[in-house]
C-alpha cells in the first residue's frame, strides 16, 4: 500500500450508505465466499428447463447448419446482389457484443474505475462467448466451409497461400487474436477465485478447480505476478480491441460500395460495438442478478455507472452516425442518394425507423437516473439498443447490398428459415454457454470485490467520518 | 512466346447489338453453365456470365428501349481481387481477371465488391439431368455448388488457339481467338482481340469517339469496351 | 467480301472429311464397334468438327458441331455457310440440348394404355413397321390416309411426297405455327402473284440506307433472323460512313423495334394504310425519283391520304415525313412481316407495303429485294412451303367427318399450335389410327397410338436449301455427327423400309436401299458444277466434300431480280382489318409474339432456352401479359399481378408485365409455353395464347388471322413473381454512379 488520499466526502450523507456502497457492511471475507459460490449450487429445475430449452434451440440450428452445408447457400434468402444477409450482419453483431468486456475490464482498469469490479467476470465471459459465437459466422457463410483450411498459412506443396490482402484475412487474425487474448484475461483473472472455489467446493468441482487454478496459493509473489500479467493485458489487449471492428468495418469499406465506402466506418463501428456491448452487458446483468440472486453484489450504483457508460458510447455512436450520414446526404452522389432514399423513405424505411429509435430512445432514457438504476426500466433500453443495433447491422449488410451501380441488378433480401435458425443458434448457444458458465465458475470475482475491500477504509479523523482509498494497483 | 503480353479486351458496339440472347445461350453451352430454374431467377439467384441489360427511355409512345450485353468487365484495377482471401480471383499476365473454381471456398466478397455484379454464385447444386450432363465441355470445369464462377472471355478458347498456334510456330493472327458470345453473335456487335496490338481490329474500335467503358469514373479500367449506339463511327 | 480460310477452319475442315471412313458410315450402316478400335479421327480428348444444318427453325443455317469422343459438345455456326456465315441464334447454340433431352423417346412405342393415358409399351423397329404396313395395306382408299408435317428436311419432303403420291394419297399437309406467326405462307403467295415465283423474298438489309419494317421481326424469329442480324449490323455499322436508318411499324414494341431508330405503334390492321399513304405522297409529291413512278400511279388511286391518316391514327405530317425518307433515300426497303400476315387484311396489307419496293424502284437493286438465284440446285427446291390454315381446315372437316382413317404427323405439333377454335384436338380423336414420328411425347403424339421416333437432327441426314435464301446459290447438307443415342429410327428409313415391304408401284417409287442411297444420288448431281465453291473428280470425293463443307454454294454471289413485268396494273384495294369479339365486351387487341427462345413452343423442352431471357421484359421460365401503364393503371393492376384474359374463344391467366412500349389497346403475350405435355421443362409452365385466338383467316391469302382476336382483361387479384432477370426496382434505368 503505497499513497494514499482523502477523498472529500458530502457531509450530509450517512456513513452507513457509504459503507453499504462499497461492501463494506458487516460481512467477513468467508461470507463473501458464501454468497457468491452458493448460487452456482442452487440449480432448481427452471434452470435445466432453460437448458434444455436452449439446447433444443441450438440443436435445431446446427441442423439448419447442415442442411445449409448439404444444399448450398441457396437455402438461405441471400441472392445476387445482397451477397451477405443474416450470417454477416449477426457476426458483426457478436464481434460488437463482444467489445463491452475489453472495455469494462481492460479500460476500466486502467482507468482505476472501482465501480466495475462485481461486473468484471460477467463482462469477461460475455467476451468469449460472443466472439465464440462471431467466429461461426466465418465459417457458416462459407460456400465450401470444408475448405475453410485454405483460409490459413500452412506450409503445402503447391505453395499457396492466402491473401494477406483480404480484409477477410485481416478479420480472421484480429478475431483469432482477440478471442485468445481475451479468453486468457478471462481465464488470469479466474485464478484467484477458482483457488477460492476449490478449497470451498468438493467432489468434482474441486478436481476442476484443482487443475484450473494451477496451485494457486495466494502468496505475494503470485499477486504480484498476477497483477502485473493483468496490467500487461489491459494495455495490450486495447489496440487489439480497437482493431478487431476497425477490421470487421473494412470488410465493407474497403470495396467501392456506395455508402459503405467511408472513411468513417472504423470508429463508427468500434462506437457502434461498444455501446451494444456495454448494453447487452446491462442486459445480461440484470438478467442473472435476478436468476441467481446476486442483489448484493450487484448493486444499483454499478447500473448507475453502467447506465451512465452506455449513454456516453450511445451519444459517440449517435455522432459517428451523424457524421457519416450527413456528408454522404449532402454529397447527393447517385447510387448513395438511392440508398438513404431506400432507407429513410422506401422499402427499408421500417427497419431505418426501427433503428434510429431503439437507438434512440434509449439514450433519453438513460439520462434519467431513475432508468439507470431501475432494473426493470434498465433492461427495456438496453434490450431497446440491442435491437437497435442489430438492425443497424442489418441496414448496414443487406440495405446497402440491395442497391449499386447496375440498376438492372438491384434486388431484394428477405431471411429464410435456414438464416433466422442459425442466427438464434447463436443466441441460444451463447444464452447456454453463459448459463452453464455461470454455473461452473464464480460469476463475482471475489478477489477483486475483496481487493476493493483493502482498498477503502473510512477512518474516523476527530468527528469526521473519512472515506480514504489506497492504490494498491 | 510474344515480347509483349497480349492485352485481351472486348469491343461491344450498342449500335450492332440487338438483344437476341445467342451470346447468353452459346456462353452457357461453351462454359457448362448450370440452368437454375424458375423458383432461383424469382430469388435473384440467376446465373449467366452475360446478360443483356434493357433500358427504357421516355415515355410512350415516345419511348426507347437500348440493349446493353454486361459480363464481367474484366478489370484491370478489380475491385474484386484484393478481397478474396484465398487468391481463387486473381489477375493473369494478360489482363484477364481469373476465376480458379478450385480455390473458391465461397465467402462472395469478390461479389459484394463487384461494382458491376457480374459475379455470379452456385447457390445450390447445378444439376444435369441425365443425359444432359454429356453436352459438358470438357475443357472446362464443372462448377460445385458454394462457390463464385463468372466470364473468363472463355479463357479455354485463348489458350486452345494459342497452343495450336505455337505449335505450328506462330502467333495467333487477330480474329482468330474467339470467346463463344463472339463466335456466335449474329449482328457482330461482339469483337474479341489484343489492344497491345495496333493494327487488331479492337485496338482500331477502341479509339472510336463512340467507346466508353461501363462506370468508368469508377477507375476500375475494365476490358470490355463499349461502343455507344445509334451514332456513326465518323 | 473476301474471306481468309484460317487454320482452325482448316482443321475443321479435315476433320469433316474423314467422316468418310469414320464415324458416319457406322452410323448409317449401324455395325457395332468396341471403343478400343475408335474411328481414326477420333483422338481422346481432341475435338472433330462436323458440318451439318440448324434445323431448330426452317432458316436452314450451317453448323459446326465440336464432337469429343463421340459427344456433341457445341454447336457453332459453319463460318463457311453464306447464309448465316458462322453465326448462329440462341436457338441454334441450344440444340445440344434436343440430343441429350432427358424426355427423349428410346424407341418405338405404342399407347398401350389408350390415347392420352401416356402409358407407352415399348416396341421392336419390326413390330412397329409391321403396324404400319398392315394399317396402310387394310386402308379402303389410299386417300383414307394423311400426312401432316411441320418442319421436314427437304429430303423427307422428297421421299414422303413421292410415298403418298405412289400410295395414291395426296401430297403432305404442311402447317406450323411458327411459320404462321412469320407469314411464310401469305409471304410465298405474295411473291407468286407479284414475280410469278412462289418464293420468299432476300431484303438486302446490309445495303439498305432506309428500312421500313411494319410488323417484320427480323433481328428475332422471322425468316431468317441470323442472316438478318448480320445484315443488319452491316448496316449499322458496317457501311462506309453511312449508318442505316430504320422504322418499325408494330402495335408492341418488340426487340427488332428497340433496335429500330423510330418504333411506330402503329393500329393493328392499319400497317397497309400507312403504306398505302406513304406511296401516295410519294407520288403526289413526286418525291425521290420521279421518274420511276409512272407505272404505279394506278395502284395508289383509290388511296386518300387524309383516309388514310385517320384510320391508322397517325397524322398526315408524319406520314409525309416517313414519305419524304423513304423517297428521298438511294435505297430504301419496306418489309412486309408476319405480323400483317396475321391480320384479316393481311394480304391487301402485304402488297400494300411491298409497293413501295416497287415505287421506289427497289426491285433487283443493291439495298433492295431479292430472290433467290436457284442455279444449279434448282433440283434441290422442292421446299415444303408451308400451307394456309384454310387448306390445314379442309383436312381437320375431313378427320371430324370420318374420312381419315390413318393419320401421320411428322414435326408439327397441331395439338397446341392451333387455336383451340380449329377444333384440332376433337378431329383427332375421331380419326382412328394415329402415329407420330415426334422424338418427344407432346400435346400431339400423347394423342396418337403409335410413336415412331425420328433420330434428332445431330443424329440424322439431310439437306435443306435455305429458304429465304443467301446471295449465294446454296443447299446446306446434314449429317449425323454422333451416333443415335437411342433406338430411334430415320422417318426416310422408315418410309423406305416401308416401301419395300408394301412393294408393287411404292417399292419401285422408293427404289433407295437407306435414305443416305437417296442423298448421296441426289447430291452428286451438283459434282461437276463450275459455279461451286469447290470441286471434287469423283463424285464419291464430292460426296464427301459436300458433308465436309456443310453443303454446297457458289463461289460468287448470283443475285436473282425479281421479274415484274407481269404486275396486273391494278388499284390496291384499301381493306378494313376485321376483328373477332365485340369491341364493347371486348376492349383490347390480343397480340400474340412468338418469343425469341421458345419460337412458338418448341423450345420450350430445351433448358437452355427457358432460361434465357425475353430481351424486352428479361422474363425467363414463363408466360406473362403485357399491358401498358396507362391500361394497367385502369384496370387497376401492376407488375406480377395475376389477370385473365378472355377472349371469344377461351382464356388464360398469367402475370403482367408493365410495358411502357405497346399501345394501350393491345395486350401482348408471348406464344411458346403453355405445354400439357413435351417433357419435364415444359409442362404446366405458363398458358398458350393461341389457344385464345380465333380460327378466322385473311380472305385473300387463306393464312390464320392470329392477330385479329379481341380479348377482355379481369384482375384476379392474385399475385405470382415472375422469374426476371431485370430489377424492378430499378425501373430499366441506365447504370448510374
Amino acid at each position: 500500500m503505497s499513497e494514499s488520499e482523502v477523498l472529500a466526502y458530502p457531509e450530509d450523507s450517512s456513513a452507513a450508505e457509504f459503507e453499504d456502497r462499497l461492501l463494506l457492511a458487516e460481512r467477513t471475507s468467508s461470507e463473501i465466499n458464501q454468497a457468491v459460490l452458493q448460487p452456482m449450487f442452487r440449480t432448481s429445475w427452471k434452470f435445466w428447463a432453460l437448458v434444455i430449452f436452449l439446447s433444443l434451440l441450438v440443436l435445431w440450428g446446427l441442423f439448419a447448419w447442415g442442411y445449409l452445408i448439404y444444399w448450398g447457400m441457396g437455402t438461405a434468402g441471400i441472392n445476387r446482389p445482397v451477397y451477405w444477409g443474416f450470417f454477416i450482419a449477426t457476426f458483426v453483431f457478436w464481434v460488437g457484443i463482444s467489445h463491452a468486456g475489453t472495455m469494462i475490464s481492460a479500460v476500466l482498469r486502467l482507468l482505476k474505475a472501482d465501480w466495475r469490479r462485481p461486473i468484471t467476470r460477467g463482462a469477461e465471459a460475455m467476451t468469449a462467448f460472443a466472439l465464440m459465437m462471431a467466429g461461426l459466422f466465418p465459417f457458416i457463410h462459407l460456400g465450401r466451409v470444408w475448405k475453410f483450411y485454405w483460409m490459413l498459412p500452412y506450409p503445402n506443396n503447391r505453395l499457396m497461400w492466402p491473401n494477406f490482402q483480404s480484409p477477410l484475412m485481416w478479420d480472421m487474425v484480429a478475431i483469432f487474436t482477440y478471442f485468445i487474448g481475451s479468453t486468457l484475461y478471462l481465464y488470469l483473472a479466474l485464478i484467484p477465485d477458482l483457488a477460492m472455489a476449490r478449497d470451498h467446493t468438493g467432489k468434482w468441482r474441486q478436481k476442476l478447480y484443482r487443475v484450473l487454478s494451477l496451485g494457486w496459493r495466494g502468496t505475494e509473489a503470485e499477486w504480484h505476478k498476477l497483477h502485473r500479467a493483468l496490467s500487461i493485458f489491459s494495455v495490450a489487449i486495447i489496440p487489439i480491441f480497437l482493431s478487431v471492428h476497425s477490421i470487421v468495418s473494412w470488410d465493407f469499406a474497403v470495396t467501392i460500395q456506395p455508402r459503405w465506402h467511408s472513411t468513417i466506418f472504423a470508429p463508427y463501428f468500434v462506437v457502434g460495438a461498444i455501446y451494444s456491448g456495454l448494453a447487452a452487458l446491462a442486459c445480461i446483468l440484470v438478467i442473472v442478478r435476478k436468476g441467481m440472486q446476486l442483489q448484493e453484489f450487484l448493486r444499483s450504483e454499478h447500473f448507475d455507472a453502467l447506465g451512465k457508460l452506455v449513454l456516453v458510447a450511445g451519444m459517440a455512436w449517435v455522432y459517428f452516425w451523424f457524421a457519416g450520414f450527413i456528408v454522404e446526404w449532402y454529397g447527393n452522389e447517385p447510387v448513395t442518394r438511392e440508398l438513404i432514399h431506400e432507407e429513410v423513405a422506401g422499402s427499408l424505411a421500417p427497419l431505418f425507423y426501427l433503428q434510429m429509435s431503439a437507438n434512440l430512445i434509449p439514450i433519453v432514457m438513460l439520462i434519467f437516473k431513475k432508468v439507470r438504476t431501475t432494473p426493470w426500466l434498465l433492461l427495456v433500453a438496453t434490450l431497446l439498443v440491442n435491437v437497435g443495433m442489430f438492425t443497424e447491422r442489418v441496414l448496414i449488410v443487406v440495405g446497402n447490398l440491395q442497391r449499386n451501380f447496375m440498376p438492372f441488378n438491384w434486388g431484394e433480401y428477405s431471411p429464410t428459415w435456414v438464416e433466422v435458425s442459425i442466427v438464434v443458434m447463436t443466441f441460444a448457444g451463447f444464452a447456454l454457454l453463459y448459463t452453464i458458465f455461470s454455473r461452473i465458475f464464480p460469476y463475482v470475482p471475489v478477489w477483486e470485490i475483496k481487493e476493493g475491500r483493502l482498498r477503502y477504509t473510512v477512518r474516523r479523523i476527530g468527528r469526521l467520518l473519512v472515506p480514504t482509498a489506497a492504490e494498491i494497483e | 512466346m510474344a515480347e509483349i503480353e497480349p492485352r485481351w479486351v472486348l469491343i461491344v458496339d450498342l449500335d450492332r447489338c440487338t438483344g437476341c440472347q445467342a451470346c447468353v445461350v452459346a456462353c452457357q453451352a461453351e462454359n457448362n453453365v448450370p440452368t437454375v430454374g424458375e423458383h432461383e431467377t424469382i430469388e435473384g439467384r440467376w446465373l449467366h456470365w452475360i446478360h443483356i441489360e434493357r433500358y427504357w427511355e421516355g415515355e410512350y409512345p415516345n419511348i426507347k428501349a437500348r440493349f446493353m450485353p454486361v459480363m464481367c468487365q474484366q478489370c484491370t484495377a478489380a475491385p474484386c481481387e484484393p478481397v478474396c482471401p484465398v487468391f481463387a480471383t486473381y489477375h493473369t499476365p494478360e489482363g484477364l481477371n481469373a476465376q480458379i473454381y478450385n480455390r473458391c471456398i465461397g465467402t462472395r466478397f469478390c461479389g459484394s465488391a463487384c461494382p458491376y455484379k457480374t459475379r455470379t454464385y452456385n447457390w445450390l447444386r447445378p444439376e444435369f439431368p441425365e443425359p444432359l450432363h454429356e453436352q459438358l465441355n470438357p475443357d472446362v470445369t464443372v462448377r460445385s455448388r458454394g462457390l463464385i464462377e463468372k466470364c473468363t472471355f472463355c479463357v479455354q478458347r485463348i489458350r486452345r488457339i494459342e497452343i495450336e498456334a505455337h505449335a505450328q510456330g506462330r502467333e495467333p493472327v487477330d480474329g482468330e481467338i474467339q470467346p463463344a458470345c463472339v463466335q456466335t453473335c449474329p449482328p457482330d456487335a461482339l469483337v474479341f482481340g489484343d489492344l497491345n496490338d495496333p493494327s487488331s481490329r479492337v485496338s482500331q474500335l477502341a479509339t472510336s469517339h463512340r467507346s466508353f467503358k461501363l462506370l468508368g469514373e469508377l477507375g476500375t479500367d475494365p476490358g470490355v469496351i463499349y461502343l455507344k449506339g445509334g451514332e456513326t463511327n465518323v | 467480301m473476301t474471306k481468309r480460310v484460317s487454320r482452325r477452319d482448316f482443321l475443321k475442315l479435315t476433320a469433316g472429311a474423314t467422316v468418310v471412313t469414320g464415324l458416319a458410315p457406322s452410323v448409317r450402316r449401324m455395325v457395332l464397334e468396341p471403343y478400343v478400335q475408335p474411328p481414326e479421327e477420333v483422338l481422346p480428348g481432341e475435338a472433330t468438327w462436323y458440318a451439318s444444318t440448324c434445323r431448330l427453325c426452317p432458316a436452314g443455317c450451317g453448323i459446326i458441331v465440336r464432337v469429343i469422343n463421340g459427344r456433341a459438345k457445341k454447336i457453332e455456326g459453319n463460318p463457311h455457310h453464306p447464309l448465316n456465315q458462322g453465326k448462329l441464334c440462341a436457338r441454334g447454340q441450344a440444340g445440344l440440348q434436343i440430343l441429350y433431352n432427358p424426355d427423349r423417346l428410346k424407341n418405338a412405342v405404342l399407347q398401350s394404355g389408350g390415347r392420352g393415358s401416356l402409358k407407352f409399351e415399348p416396341l421392336y423397329w419390326s413390330e412397329a413397321l409391321d403396324i404400319l404396313v398392315d394399317k396402310l395395306e387394310t386402308l379402303s382408299n389410299p386417300n383414307r390416309v394423311a400426312f401432316l408435317g411441320g418442319l421436314m428436311p427437304s429430303h423427307l419432303y422428297k421421299l414422303t411426297t413421292r410415298f403418298l403420291s405412289s400410295f395414291g394419297s395426296s401430297s403432305p399437309i404442311i402447317y406450323d405455327l411458327h411459320s404462321a406467326l412469320e407469314g411464310r405462307n401469305s409471304t410465298v403467295q405474295l411473291s407468286e402473284s407479284l414475280f410469278g415465283s412462289p418464293e420468299l423474298p432476300i431484303y438486302d438489309l446490309a445495303n439498305a440506307e432506309v428500312i421500313f419494317s411494319f410488323g417484320a421481326n427480323f433481328l428475332e424469329t422471322w425468316m431468317s433472323p441470323v442472316s438478318q442480324s448480320h445484315a443488319f449490323g452491316t448496316m449499322r455499322q458496317g457501311q462506309l460512313g453511312g449508318r442505316g436508318f430504320l422504322v418499325h411499324f408494330e402495335p408492341r414494341l418488340s426487340a427488332t423495334a428497340a433496335s429500330a431508330d423510330e418504333w411506330i405503334p402503329i393500329k393493328p390492321g392499319a400497317e397497309g394504310y400507312v403504306a398505302l399513304a406513304i406511296g401516295r405522297i410519294i407520288l403526289e409529291e413526286r418525291l425521290g425519283q420521279a421518274s420511276s413512278h409512272r407505272p404505279y400511279s394506278i395502284l395508289y388511286q383509290n388511296v386518300d391520304v387524309q383516309e388514310m391518316a385517320d384510320a391508322s391514327q397517325i397524322p398526315v405530317e408524319v406520314l409525309h415525313r416517313f414519305a419524304r425518307i423513304f423517297a428521298d433515300a438511294d435505297q430504301a426497303i419496306a418489309i412486309p412481316g408476319g405480323g400483317l400476315a396475321g391480320q384479316h387484311n393481311g394480304g391487301t396489307s402485304m402488297l400494300a407495303v411491298q409497293a413501295l419496293n416497287l415505287l421506289s424502284a427497289q426491285i433487283g437493286r443493291v439495298g433492295g429485294v431479292f430472290l433467290s438465284q436457284p442455279g444449279p440446285t434448282a433440283g434441290f427446291r422442292q421446299n415444303p412451303n408451308p400451307g394456309s390454315f384454310e387448306n390445314l381446315s379442309i383436312l381437320i372437316e375431313r378427320m371430324k367427318s370420318g374420312e381419315i382413317d390413318l393419320l401421320l404427323i411428322y414435326g408439327t405439333n397441331p395439338v397446341f399450335e392451333l387455336p383451340t377454335s380449329a377444333g384440332f384436338a376433337e378431329a383427332i380423336a375421331s380419326v382412328p389410327y394415329v402415329i407420330s414420328f415426334s422424338q418427344f411425347v407432346d400435346e400431339t403424339a400423347a394423342r396418337a397410338d403409335l410413336i415412331l421416333p425420328d433420330h434428332t437432327y445431330l443424329e440424322s441426314w439431310g439437306y435443306e436449301v435455305p429458304a429465304p435464301g443467301a446471295a449465294k446459290p446454296a443447299v446446306s447438307s446434314q449429317q449425323p455427327v454422333v451416333r443415335p443415342l437411342y433406338d430411334t429410327r430415320s422417318t426416310g428409313d422408315v418410309l423406305l423400309a416401308v416401301a419395300e415391304r408394301l412393294g408393287g408401284q411404292v417399292a419401285n417409287a422408293l427404289p433407295w436401299s437407306d435414305e443416305v442411297d437417296f442423298l448421296q444420288e441426289l447430291a452428286t448431281e451438283l459434282h461437276g458444277s463450275s459455279l461451286g465453291a469447290y470441286d471434287a473428280k469423283t463424285p464419291s470425293s464430292f460426296w464427301a466434300l459436300w458433308r465436309q463443307y456443310g453443303g454446297w454454294w457458289t463461289e460468287k454471289e448470283i443475285p436473282r431480280e425479281p421479274d415484274i413485268s407481269t404486275i396486273v396494273q391494278e388499284p390496291i384495294p384499301v381493306s378494313e382489318p376485321v376483328f373477332d369479339g365485340e369491341e364493347n365486351s371486348y376492349p383490347y387487341h390480343l397480340h400474340p409474339y412468338p418469343s425469341i427462345t421458345l419460337s412458338d413452343g418448341r423450345g420450350a423442352n430445351l433448358p437452355w432456352l427457358q432460361g434465357a431471357p425475353d430481351p424486352m421484359t428479361t422474363v425467363c421460365w414463363g408466360t406473362w401479359v403485357e399491358l401498358n401503364p396507362e391500361t394497367a393503371s385502369s384496370l387497376g393492376v401492376s407488375e406480377d399481378d395475376v389477370v385473365r384474359v378472355i377472349s371469344p374463344h377461351g382464356e388464360l391467366e398469367a402475370p403482367v408485365v408493365i410495358y411502357p412500349g405497346i399501345r394501350p389497346d393491345v395486350v401482348a403475350i408471348p406464344v411458346g409455353q403453355g405445354h400439357e405435355q413435351f417433357g419435364r421443362f415444359a409442362e404446366q409452365r405458363g398458358s398458350n395464347p393461341i389457344a385464345l385466338v380465333a380460327s378466322i383467316t385473311d380472305p385473300e391469302t387463306g393464312s390464320l388471322a392470329w392477330g385479329a382476336t379481341r380479348v377482355r382483361i379481369e384482375p384476379t387479384g392474385r399475385k405470382k413473381s415472375l422469374a426476371r432477370l431485370e430489377s424492378l426496382a430499378g425501373e430499366g434505368r441506365e447504370s448510374i454512379g
